[in-house]
């Protein structure tokens, strides 16, 4: 039985709104960064949830989601003095340091730590979000993305979940569905080409 | 690697799954600055985040918040009430421990206070045997064929003292003593030390010191306020001749 079957990746939009109703979290960067506690409790209100749903979603198993939603939040407070509050967006940084988190756990229980684990972590670096858009995020563009997400085909569904939540690079896609890496890469490119091309309203060809 | 081709590998590059030589042609453009390529991983993180945040929403335990609040310091651990409950045992345990220890250390000075108290009369007793075996030792009755009144015996040692052993004396009021005097012949009584009943009824004093037995006349008891008295203030229940 294919993975995909039994592994469908699911579009939902209840974190999306949360996302969505949040764009605007300046002041919470910047209380963040002056180290107020209540800050805290703030940024855990608005992306708990949001980061304890994706990890249980790439974890599968609540004690250490738990876990990792911990380290989320304190990899995010360890590191907000980093963060341009003038022009970061915080949800989409605790959304990806909560993935990698996840990501890097299950990297560690299948044995394939080694260079991936700084690579995810100078991924989540706050710098790389300075020049985050909220305007890139929006219930139309969400809308659309699904829509796209919805034409792929099974295969290119699979790597997008390969990719996404279970961390794996093309090399370890190809070996995990038993096709040749080239194969596989096509899925990725065309599949993520196809969202893109949806988001900025380009027909696909 | 053009800009353009690179474009289709931000999103893989922004989720750390891009290896070997795309990776380093994608790293090579951001490190010069390439706005392109920039604006490339922009997009790619926004479809990232839109992917990631497709998940279905899944409600944390409520004790996550507190033990994430915890991590940072911000709050007590959720395991604060247990603190709190183990230091108040641990409060209580030293209260009682603090109780018994007063306790035992009560009933240790009392236990050294009688062994000084036993120690004492044992030192006394040998000092009155000693006394008692010394030749020059004479002794005077008191009180025999009288059934009332106290009955028993002066010791007087000129080089020792006076020794007064007595059995049937009178109950003594709280707040009073025995005390005893050396009445010489003619003269006025010197006081010669107070003392309590070593037993119901009865009791030994000892007056240590030489004694000058030629003008000794009388030795004497009287009931007296506990602090004593410099000259008998009552009618005296033992009165010895004592004339050597």
């Amino acid at each position: 039985m294919l993975l995909w079957k039994i592994l469908p990746l699911a579009f939902t939009f209840g974190l999306l709104e949360i996302l969505l109703r949040f764009k605007d979290d300046a002041e919470l960067a910047r209380r963040l960064k002056a180290r107020e506690p209540h800050a805290m409790s703030d940024l855990y209100d608005r992306y708990g949830r949001i980061a304890f749903s994706l990890i249980y979603r790439i974890v599968r198993n609540t004690a250490a989601t738990e876990d990792l939603v911990q380290e989320t939040f304190l990899r995010v407070w360890n590191r907000a003095q980093s963060f341009d509050q003038q022009r970061g967006s915080l949800g989409p940084w605790v959304l990806t340091v909560a993935r990698n988190r996840a990501i890097d756990y299950l990297r560690s229980i299948d044995g394939r730590m080694s260079a991936g684990s700084m690579e995810l972590d100078r991924l989540e670096n706050p710098a790389l979000f300075s020049d985050f858009e909220d305007s890139a995020l929006s219930m139309d563009r969400t809308r659309r993305l699904k829509s796209a997400f919805e034409k792929l085909s099974p295969n290119q569904r699979m790597v997008i979940e390969l990719a996404y939540f279970e961390g794996l690079s093309q090399t370890e896609m190809a070996e995990r569905m038993k096709q040749p890496l080239g194969t596989v890469k096509t899925w990725v490119r065309s599949a993520l080409k196809a969202l893109r091309e949806e988001l900025s309203g380009v027909a696909i060809a | 690697m053009n800009c353009e081709e690179l474009k289709d590998l931000y999103e893989l590059y922004a989720l750390g799954v891009l290896d070997g030589e795309e990776k380093d042609e994608a790293d090579a453009h951001l490190a010069r600055g390439c706005e392109t390529c920039r604006k490339s991983l922009n997009d790619a993180l926004a479809i990232n985040t839109i992917l990631l945040a497709s998940s279905p929403s899944v409600a944390p335990p409520r004790r996550l918040k507190h033990r994430v609040m915890a991590s940072v310091g911000v709050e007590r651990s959720g395991w604060g009430w247990a603190a709190a409950l183990a230091a108040a045992c641990m409060l209580v345990v030293a209260l009682w421990l603090s109780v018994q220890e007063r306790h035992r250390a009560t009933e240790l000075a009392d236990a050294r206070r009688t062994l000084m108290q036993i120690s004492a009369q044992r030192d006394s007793m040998q000092q009155a045997l000693n006394f008692l075996n010394q030749p020059e030792t004479q002794q005077v009755g008191f009180g025999k064929g009288q059934p009332a009144p106290p009955r028993g015996n002066v010791f007087v040692n000129p080089r020792s003292g006076v020794l007064l052993i007595s059995s049937n004396l009178p109950r003594l009021d709280p707040g009073k003593v025995f005390e005893m005097w050396l009445i010489p012949k003619g003269g006025a009584p010197r006081p010669a030390g107070l003392f309590q009943p070593t037993a119901p009824g009865s009791a030994y004093h000892m007056l240590s010191g030489p004694v000058d037995v030629s003008t000794l006349g009388v030795v004497a008891v009287t009931v007296e306020p506990e602090a004593g008295s410099a000259a008998p203030t009552t009618t005296p229940i033992i009165a010895v001749q004592v004339g050597f």
